[in-house]
């Protein structure tokens, strides 16, 4: 018997550059079958070419993709086992939302009885039965791109790639769909390859982002340990908000270690290979910092006073910039209770934060010189 | 509604021109086709006489119809020779767009008479293509053909308006997205299915346009066929202008044309449903 190794896809070793632009450097990947994979991150990090390079759109100046043990990258995009959803739809404006569907269909010369059945299990999926003969600008932008991951969904690919597929929505639609499109993917256990430069739409979607900067892979993670324990000051700042301090390694004790940062001591964590004087970046989630002065102090290991810059207020939490000294300024963000008082705390105002030790994430910049 | 009216005001500049000095004209002679002329001048009147008459003698009719051939093959292989240039030039290199446009542009530049008067000397009895023929031996005699012909007139009226069609098919091909390209490769269509369910289609407008615009203009010219034409290439442009400059029988000049814009009104709107009806169009 084979062994079941459950991969859908293999990238290894792809590079590509755009004259001396490098878009995609050496990126290597495993994707296991029936998985959400999202590659995330800001615009320009090779994201989309290398999307093109799975989709056969691009030619990679070297490295493999592999799905099922063979290499794909001398086959033509109409030979490959993987359909697209683009990011502006790419509706065919000349044929009807049936003919649109049904376009692989067509070509693979199937029998109309079939191909009549597979387009309307296709626009149930979608839910948008009874849509057959309409024109494709007759059509909302969210109906479009529904439309469009049918036509791509028809055939059964065994991965389906999708290029910033919601970009072109308005907000509410977009959240809509992304819970939808999560749905429909349980159900087909068709592997997903997302693209996106939107990080909440990662995080609820994906069961594995894949942190893209500059060409090459940052992170690849669940969504909930990339955002728990990011690898990097970039990890750390593009998903989620955080509070960065730069400082340096101060002192080295047995259980946890004391960074300097604007002349103020916070203890973090112990982590290995941190020696004393080394530059450090520290990274601490807004909604782990939490006022400290209202008879609910916890027992936070660190705590700061300072004064209220400002406060503001997002419906269901409020976030409070205090600054420390001229170097350090910490931002706190708190849930609002049900029934809380008005704000107690004006701007100008002290106030006390604090955060555990086990939230601060510690980066080291550079190694002190001494220690080498 | 107010927004509407401003519109209407400012195309009226161009809508008062072309009344006086297009529309009124064409009326006038719409009227013509339907006057008799005598010895002492026009006579105002209704007849149909004016129409049947161009059925009276076979000339006409051959002729018209021979205008139409020449006006329809001139059209063919305009875009024939068009659209592989339109093509790969939006497809294929872009980095040249602007400097062969530039090209086809300048052929617009110089004068229509000159255009011509370089042809009839390309193709004349010791013209350009007969000399280097006889140069290179394939030729002991030269081509008595190239010109005085049908030929000769095609050739001639295929340079003069194949910027016509260039433009209109760049313009349109310009249109579409690379995305439905890559949607259909991606959906498995090859390269060549691609270009006839989705490029073609989706440029059919500016083919339409572009094959209309040079079987008009071809259909109805009337300087090329009397340049290089001869008495084979006799065009109906030639025989309409007779009527009017030679005969003094403007009315049945006016019936010819008439029915000439007529005939070609027809063919243009079979052409279209034809291809509506291959589904060559949106």
């Amino acid at each position: 018997m084979m062994l079941e190794t459950a991969k859908a896809l293999i990238i290894r070793n792809i590079c590509k550059n755009f004259g001396i632009v490098c878009a995609v450097k050496n990126m290597t990947l495993e994707v296991q079958d029936g998985e959400f994979i999202s590659l995330l991150g800001p615009s320009g990090c090779g994201k989309t070419t290398l999307l093109r390079i799975i989709a056969g759109f691009e030619t990679p100046d070297s490295g493999e993709v592999i799905i099922d043990g063979i290499n794909i990258l001398d086959l033509p995009p109409n030979k490959r086992p993987m359909n697209m959803v683009f990011q502006r739809y790419a509706l065919f404006p000349h044929m009807t939302v049936f003919e649109n569907v049904a376009f692989s269909q067509f070509l693979l010369k199937r029998p109309k009885s079939e191909i009549n059945q597979k387009v309307k299990r296709m626009l149930e999926l979608v839910q948008l039965e009874g849509f057959e003969s309409r024109k494709p600008d007759q059509l909302s932008g969210g109906q479009c791109q529904r439309i469009a991951l049918a036509r791509a969904l028809i055939n059964e690919p065994s991965v389906l790639l999708l290029d910033e597929p919601l970009g072109a929505l308005d907000l509410k639609i977009r959240k809509q769909m992304q819970i939808e499109l999560k749905k429909i993917q349980e159900k087909l256990g068709i592997t997903f390859i997302y693209v996106t430069h939107d990080q909440e739409e990662a995080l609820v979607m994906s069961d594995q982002i894949v942190l893209m900067q500059a060409g090459e892979s940052i992170q690849v993670d669940t969504p909930k340990r990339i955002y728990n324990h990011p690898n990097s000051k970039f990890s750390a700042t593009f998903i989620g908000e955080s509070n960065l301090f730069e400082g340096a390694v101060a002192a080295v004790h047995s259980d946890h270690i004391e960074v300097l940062v604007g002349g103020v001591a916070v203890l973090v964590g112990k982590t290995g290979g941190v020696a004393r004087g080394d530059k450090v970046s520290l990274a601490i989630r807004l909604e782990r910092v939490k006022r400290a002065d209202r008879g609910q102090k916890k027992d936070f290991e660190n705590l700061l006073t300072g004064t209220v810059e400002d406060v503001v207020f997002f419906g269901f939490m409020v976030k409070y910039y205090v600054r420390v000294n001229d170097e350090l300024l910490i931002i706190a963000e708190e849930e609002i209770a049900k029934d809380e008082q008005e704000e107690d705390t004006p701007i100008g105002g002290k106030m006390t934060v604090g955060f555990s030790i086990k939230d601060v994430n510690l980066f080291v910049e550079r190694v002190h010189s001494d220690t080498l | 509604m107010k927004k509407q009216k401003q519109h209407i005001y400012l195309l009226s500049p161009l809508f008062t021109y072309f009344t006086i000095f297009f529309f009124a004209p064409l009326f006038i002679l719409f009227i013509y086709s339907f006057w008799r002329t005598t010895s002492t001048g026009l006579v105002p009147t209704f007849t149909m006489h004016n129409y049947l008459y161009i059925f009276s003698k076979k000339l006409y009719p051959i002729i018209i119809l021979k205008s139409v051939r020449i006006g329809f093959i001139t059209a063919v292989i305009c875009v024939l020779l068009s659209y592989p240039v339109a093509y790969s030039l939006t497809f294929k290199y872009r980095r040249m767009q602007d400097f062969v446009l530039y090209l086809i542009l300048i052929s617009l530049f110089s004068s229509y008479l000159v255009r011509v008067y370089a042809w009839k000397t390309i193709l004349g009895h010791n013209g350009l293509i007969n000399q280097l023929l006889k140069y290179i031996g394939i030729i002991d005699e030269p081509l008595s053909f190239l010109l005085y012909s049908p030929t000769a007139v095609v050739i001639t009226l295929v340079f003069i308006f194949i910027p016509f069609t260039i433009l209109p098919i760049f313009s349109s091909l310009q249109n579409i997205s690379v995305d439905y390209i890559e949607a259909a490769r991606d959906l498995g269509a090859n390269t060549a299915k691609t270009f006839y369910k989705i490029t073609l289609p989706l440029s059919m407008p500016g083919v339409i346009t572009g094959f209309i615009f040079s079987f008009v203009l071809a259909a109805g010219d009337y300087v090329t066929p009397q340049m290089v034409g001869g008495t084979e290439g006799l065009m109906i442009g030639r025989i309409v202008q007779d009527q009017f400059g030679l005969t003094y029988n403007w009315p049945f000049g006016s019936a010819l044309a008439y029915f000439t814009i007529f005939l070609l009104v027809v063919l243009i709107n079979l052409f279209i449903w034809i291809t509506r009806m291959l589904k060559l169009r949106r």
